[in-house]
C-alpha cells in the first residue's frame, strides 16, 4: 500500500503542471547558484593564492634590516576559502580575509567581501545555502500542503477509508512522494558540488565524507519540514488553511526566528563597541610593560630582575640585547592583554550561541543553518580559531625576531642587521581548520536537537494519522 | 452478508436511524427508499464504521462493523452518490490503485478486463478521470467491486443525475452483480429504477423502516401508492 500510494502520488504531483514548474525553477536556481559560487570560489582562491606567494615574497626579501623594523612592517595571514564554503558561504562574506600580524598589536581581520559590494548587497546574493535552506522547504510546502486535504475535497477521502485503508501507510507512502523529489533534487545538488570540488586540484582539501555529512544534515531539515507540512494537512480540512498555516511555519521558522534570535542574543549578551574594546584594551597596555619604553617603572623591574637572574650589575653585561628582551616581554604582556579580551569577546560570542540553540526549538532552521556552516568551515568558531591561529603565528613571529635581535647583538645596538636570508627562515603561516569529528563534537547540541525535531515531528505526523 | 439488529443513531436529540433491523443476503438488492433526512445514508455510513452507532449492531458477513472496521471492509465496496476518483490519473491507474489498497494485485490486462465488464468504453481506459462523466465514473466504481470481488455492494443515490441511458445501463450492472452473489444495498430516491433492479423494496421514514416488499409481488403503481402513503403518514401515527 506504500509504494502504491508513492507511485500514485508521484504521478499526480508529475502531472501538476505547476509543480513541474516549480521545480524546474528551483532547479534552475540551483544551477546558477552552484555556477556563481563555483566561479566565486576559483576567484578568490586565485587570489588568495596571488596575495599569500606575492607577500610572502616582499617578506623574504627584505633585505638587511632591523627584526624589530621587520616586524612593524608586518605580514599578513590570509584566510583560506574552503571547498564547502561553496555550498554553504556562512559569514565568510562578512569576516574579513586576512589579517595584518605585526608587533605589539592584534588585528583583526580586515577586506571582507561584504566592503567590497555596493548597498545593492543588502539584496543578499544567490548561493546554494540560500536555495537549500530558504527555498527548498517552499518547494516542500508547495508539493505536500494540500496531500491530504485535497482528498477531503475531492472526496476521494471517503473512497479510500471504504477500502479499508490503513492510516499509517497511507501516510507514508504520501511521506514517501514529497520526500523523493527533494531527495533528488538535493542529491543532485550535493553530487554537482562535490564533482566541481573534486576536480579543483590546486585549491583546498575536499573532503567527500564532509559533503556527506552536510548532505545529510539538509535532508534531516528537509524530513522535519515534510513532517511539519503533512501533520498540517492532516489537521485541516480546507487546502487555503494548511497553505498558510505551513507558509507560517516557515515565516516563522525560516525568517523570524533567526531575526529574533539575534536581537534577543544582542540585547541578553551585548558585544562591547569598537571604542570600548580599543579602550579597554590600552588601558590594560598602559598597566604592563611597554617593550618600547625602558624608563617605566615596569621595564625597571624587568630591568632589576634580570639582572638579579643573571649575577650582573649592568644590562650591557648581559649575555643577550636587553632591548629585545624587553621588547619581547612587552609583546608577551601585550598579546596576554590581547587574548583576555578576545577571550571576552569569545565568551559572549558562546553565550550568543546558546540563545540560537535555544530558540532552536521552534525552529529547525537554527541548528541546520549552524551545523551547515560548521562543517563548510564558514562559521564564526572557525573564523575565531582562523583569528587565533593567526595569533599565535604572530607572536611566534614576534619572538622569532625579538630572539634574533637579542641573540646577535648587545644593548643599545639599534643599527643591527639581520642577514638578507633569514627572513625565508620564518616558517609560512599554516591554519588547519577543525576536522569533522572535532565539529560535528563542538555542534552535538544542534545535532540532537535536529534529531529531536526529526523523530518528534515523524512520531506526531504517525501518531496522529489515526484520526485523519 | 448484510444485517442490521436494532440500529439506532442519534445525534442529540434527532434520531436519524431508529431500531433498524434490515438484511440482505447474496445475490439480493435492497433498495432503500425515503425523502432526504429518512436515515438512508446514516445507514449506509454506519455500515461503513464512517460513524458509530448509539445502539444496537450491524455486521458484514456476519462480523460487526465495529468491531473488525478493517476486516468488514474487505468485503465492501461502497459507491457514492458522487464517486470521485482521482482527475490526474487514467481509469486504469485509478482502478489499479483503488483495488491495489484493497489488496488486489493485478495485471494490466485483469483491470482491462473489469473495466470491459463494468462496460466503460475501451478507448476511456486510458483517458483522465478528469474527462469522465458521472456515469463513466460511476462504472469504474462498479469495475473496482468486480476488482475485488467484492461480496458487498453499498450504494447510495448512484443514479442521481444519470441520464436514462447510462441508469439504465447501471441497472444492467447491478443485476450482473446480483447474479454473481453479491449482496446490494441501494439508497435511491428512484422509484422506477427500484423498481426495475431490486429483488427487495423498503421505504424509510424518520430513521425508521416503515414497509417492506418483495420487488417482484408489487407493482411500480402499487409501490408509488405505498411511497406516497407512507410519506403522507403523520409521525404521531403508527
Amino acid at each position: 500500500m506504500i509504494l502504491k500510494t508513492f507511485f500514485k502520488e508521484s504521478k499526480e504531483v508529475w502531472r501538476d503542471g505547476r509543480v513541474r514548474i516549480a521545480f524546474a525553477i528551483v532547479l534552475s536556481l540551483l544551477g546558477i547558484a552552484i555556477w556563481i559560487s563555483a566561479r566565486q570560489y576559483q576567484n578568490i582562491n586565485e587570489q588568495h593564492q596571488m596575495a599569500e606567494t606575492t607577500e610572502r615574497a616582499i617578506w623574504d626579501n627584505q633585505g638587511e634590516k632591523n627584526p624589530h623594523s621587520a616586524a612593524h612592517y608586518g605580514t599578513y595571514a590570509f584566510k583560506p576559502k574552503y571547498p564547502l564554503s561553496l555550498v554553504d558561504q556562512g559569514v565568510d562574506k562578512y569576516v574579513g580575509t586576512s589579517i595584518f600580524l605585526e608587533a605589539h598589536k592584534r588585528n583583526e581581520a580586515q577586506f571582507s567581501a561584504a566592503a567590497d559590494q555596493t548597498g545593492l548587497a543588502r539584496f543578499g546574493d544567490l548561493t546554494p545555502d540560500f536555495i537549500l535552506l530558504f527555498i527548498v522547504p517552499l518547494l516542500i510546502i508547495l508539493l505536500g500542503y494540500n496531500s491530504f486535504t485535497k482528498e477531503r475535497e475531492m472526496g476521494t477521502l471517503t473512497l479510500l477509508k471504504s477500502q479499508g485503508i490503513s492510516s499509517w501507510k497511507w501516510v507514508m507512502g504520501k511521506w514517501m512522494a514529497l520526500f523523493f523529489p527533494i531527495f533528488v533534487l538535493s542529491a543532485i545538488l550535493f553530487l554537482i558540488a562535490g564533482f566541481i570540488l573534486s576536480n579543483l586540484q590546486d585549491f583546498g582539501v575536499f573532503n567527500w565524507s564532509s559533503l556527506f555529512t552536510m548532505f545529510w544534515i539538509y535532508t534531516g531539515y528537509y524530513i522535519i519540514f515534510i513532517n511539519i507540512v503533512l501533520f498540517i494537512s492532516t489537521r485541516v480540512k480546507k487546502s487555503g488553511i494548511a497553505l498558510v498555516l505551513s507558509l507560517s511555519v516557515w515565516i516563522l521558522a525560516c525568517l523570524a526566528a533567526p531575526k529574533a534570535a539575534s536581537n534577543i542574543a544582542e540585547t541578553k549578551y551585548p558585544y562591547p563597541t569598537r571604542q570600548e574594546f580599543a579602550a579597554n584594551v590600552l588601558k590594560d597596555k598602559q598597566g604592563g610593560l611597554d617593550g618600547h619604553n625602558p624608563w617605566s617603572k615596569e621595564s625597571k623591574l624587568l630591568e632589576q630582575k634580570v639582572l638579579a637572574e643573571h649575577g650582573v650589575d649592568s644590562i650591557h653585561k648581559l649575555p643577550f640585547n636587553f632591548d629585545a628582551y624587553r621588547m619581547q616581554k612587552g609583546e608577551e604582556h601585550e598579546a596576554e592583554i590581547y587574548f583576555k579580551h578576545y577571550n571576552h569577546l569569545k565568551e559572549q560570542f558562546t553565550r550568543q550561541s546558546n540563545v540560537y540553540r535555544g530558540l532552536a526549538v521552534v525552529s529547525p532552521y537554527l541548528p541546520t543553518r549552524f551545523l551547515s556552516m560548521a562543517i563548510a568551515h564558514t562559521d564564526y568558531a572557525t573564523h575565531w580559531d582562523f583569528a587565533d591561529a593567526a595569533e599565535n603565528y604572530r607572536i611566534a613571529t614576534q619572538k622569532f625576531l625579538n630572539d634574533n635581535f637579542a641573540e646577535n647583538s648587545s644593548y643599545g645596538e639599534w643599527a643591527y642587521r639581520a642577514d638578507a636570508d633569514f627572513w625565508k627562515e620564518l616558517p609560512d603561516f599554516n591554519y588547519d581548520p577543525p576536522e569533522l569529528r572535532t565539529i560535528l563534537t563542538n555542534n552535538a547540541s544542534s545535532l540532537w536537537i535536529l534529531g529531536t525535531w526529526m523523530v518528534v515531528s515523524f512520531s506526531i505526523l504517525l501518531l496522529t494519522s489515526k484520526t485523519i | 452478508m448484510i444485517s442490521t439488529n436494532n440500529l439506532t443513531k442519534k445525534f442529540g436529540d434527532f434520531t436519524a436511524v431508529d431500531n433498524l433491523s434490515l438484511s440482505v443476503n447474496e445475490g439480493e438488492i435492497l433498495c432503500l427508499l425515503g425523502a432526504n433526512g429518512a436515515g438512508k445514508s446514516t445507514t449506509i455510513n454506519m455500515l461503513l464504521n464512517f460513524i458509530p452507532p448509539s445502539s444496537g449492531s450491524a455486521t458484514i458477513n456476519g462480523l460487526d462493523v465495529v468491531k473488525n472496521p478493517i476486516k468488514t471492509k474487505e468485503f465492501i465496496t461502497y459507491i457514492p452518490e458522487n464517486l470521485m476518483l482521482y482527475p490526474s490519473l487514467t481509469a486504469m491507474e485509478n482502478l489499479d490503485y483503488f483495488s491495489g489498497i484493497a489488496g488486489k494485485k493485478l495485471t494490466p490486462t485483469q483491470l482491462s478486463n473489469f473495466l470491459e465488464e463494468a462496460g466503460l468504453q475501451t478507448n476511456a481506459f486510458h483517458k483522465r478521470i478528469s474527462t469522465f462523466s458521472k456515469g463513466m465514473r460511476q462504472k469504474v466504481g462498479i469495475a473496482l467491486a468486480l476488482a475485488k470481488d467484492t461480496k458487498v455492494l453499498l450504494l447510495d443515490e448512484p443514479t442521481s443525475g444519470l441520464d436514462p441511458k447510462a441508469g439504465n445501463e447501471f441497472g444492467e450492472l447491478l443485476q450482473n452483480l446480483k447474479n454473481k452473489g453479491v449482496a446490494v444495498l441501494m439508497a435511491t430516491h428512484d422509484l422506477f429504477r427500484a423498481k426495475e433492479v431490486a429483488t427487495h423494496i423498503g421505504i424509510m421514514k424518520g430513521g425508521q423502516l416503515r414497509q417492506q416488499f418483495v420487488a417482484d409481488d408489487i407493482s411500480l403503481s402499487q409501490l408509488e401508492k405505498a411511497y406516497l402513503d407512507t410519506m403522507n403518514v403523520t409521525e404521531a401515527m403508527p
